[in-house]
């Protein structure tokens, strides 16, 4: 009658366990991060350094770069984002199915780095939604390897009940940008060096660069 | 750090780096007075023979780099003769680029030239004002003008005169802002960084692309002799 048959725990113990949904469906797609690499610049080669043996990112569930959008679960988005390669970036996102994440890795594809100019996005987050910003110029492996794991600890805080909040996209938002206007100019105005550039649409004046102690003997 | 034309006494190269850019817009005889250096360079001598009034000066530059300043009207001609002629062989265009100094100074189209055969290199340089940025393509001459002229267009604004395919390469087909390497153009652009935004996803990646290009992804096949073994009797059996 299958009694004789041993469980898990051994001869005698039930053939199953009960759990929560919601821990067993987070654990499964924690654990099983594929991500879906866009490597504009150098930040791409500390990810390929990620991957490579000595860091070894399969250890943590991203066991496969996928390069199709369609069987991806995470966004690295690694590297300067020209405007040319904005809608690129957006049809990607879109492709991928949810669930799915975003990471933001470098200073270039956070806020634009030191490409304060013309032909650079400054913040992939007006484009696409980012869960996780990667400080660094480029972020070292480790830090690459943190930002995902904290990927992991916001999937481990999610929960069914409020998936359709959390995961619902508007099929009319696919190729428009992320962010309002009134967004986009706050979080894209000049900051640091760039306070000074002369730009028709606005100078935009601060007194960042203007201190006297600010400058160097 | 200026020079004393009256000195008499050549320029070395070194000098006119330190001396920068030099304006040349007095025409052929005046412009020919305290630039030029004593011509080593045989093809240098060659040009001003054959076309001594479309040669309005010519300098040393970094040492040992020949520079030629030309008539932009006549530029396919110059051109096409320093690629034609045997002695000249200028076979390698290695770059087209253009120089905005600022200012309200003329544009520079620069033409890089190597020779593989004569294992000599020249610059030829035209200056184009403000107000007439156009000048014929080289593109008949060495097919390679192609993208670096459409670069020069994208980024200076200069309008290449019979070119094929006179698009933007680098910035976006719809990109309305100007000119992005011209010195009157702002850093961070013209439109405010949400128009420019709203704009680069308005953008379709395939548009870059003429149809035949996209289309045209077909393995290329190969021609056969029909009167191989390989023709229409063989084929039958084959099949």
């Amino acid at each position: 009658m299958g009694l004789d048959k041993p469980g898990i725990l051994g001869t005698g113990s039930p053939a199953f366990l009960t759990t929560r949904l919601d821990f067993v469906v987070n654990w499964a797609r924690r654990n099983s991060l594929w991500p879906m690499p866009f490597g504009t610049a150098c930040c791409a080669i500390e990810m390929m350094a990620s991957a490579a043996s000595n860091f070894d990112l399969a250890r943590f569930g991203m066991e496969r770069m996928s390069f199709s959008p369609r069987q991806a679960d995470v966004l690295i988005c690694a590297g300067r984002v020209p405007y040319k390669l904005a809608p690129v970036l957006r049809r990607i996102w879109d492709q991928m199915m949810q669930p799915k994440w975003c990471i933001s890795m470098g200073a270039c594809a956070s806020s634009g780095g030191v490409f304060d100019v013309y032909s650079m996005v400054q913040g992939i987050d007006t484009i696409v939604p980012v869960d996780v910003y990667i400080p660094g110029c480029p972020p070292r492996p480790e830090g690459l390897i943190y930002g995902l794991m904290m990927v992991q600890e916001k999937i481990r805080g999610e929960s069914l009940a409020n998936h359709a909040a959390l995961r619902a996209e508007d099929p009319l938002a696919a190729g428009r940008p992320r962010a309002g206007n009134e967004e986009v100019t706050d979080l894209t105005g000049p900051f640091g060096n760039s306070t000074h550039q002369n730009r028709v649409s606005g100078l935009v004046e601060t007194d960042a660069i203007g201190r006297a102690e600010d400058r160097l003997p | 750090m200026t020079h004393d034309a009256s000195s008499g006494d050549p320029l070395s190269g070194f000098d006119l780096v330190a001396a920068g850019p030099q304006r040349s817009r007095e025409g052929p005889e005046t412009a020919a007075r305290h630039h030029d250096v004593p011509p080593g360079n045989p093809t240098v001598t060659a040009l001003r023979k054959q076309f001594p009034d479309a040669v309005f000066h010519n300098l040393i530059c970094a040492g040992d780099e020949d520079v030629v300043y030309v008539d932009p009207g006549r530029i396919t001609e110059i051109l096409g003769w320093l690629h034609r002629e045997a002695d000249q062989h200028y076979d390698h265009l290695a770059d087209v680029t253009a120089v905005d100094y600022g200012g309200g100074k003329p544009l520079e189209v620069v033409y890089q030239l190597w020779s593989i055969p004569h294992r000599a290199a020249l610059r030829v340089k035209c200056e184009l004002p403000l107000d007439a940025l156009e000048i014929e393509t080289a593109t008949g001459i060495w097919a390679g003008a192609n993208w670096l002229e459409r670069e020069v267009y994208d980024l200076f604004g200069i309008h290449f005169t019979g070119h094929p395919d006179p698009r933007r390469i680098l910035m976006p087909e719809n990109y309305a802002e100007g000119h992005p390497l011209r010195k009157d153009f702002p850093l961070r652009g013209r439109f405010s960084r949400a128009e420019q935004t709203r704009r680069a996803l308005t953008q379709n990646p395939e548009d870059y692309y003429a149809a035949g290009e996209i289309a045209g992804r077909v393995p290329q096949t190969v021609e056969v002799d029909g009167g191989d073994a390989t023709g229409e009797e063989g084929g039958g059996d084959v099949l």
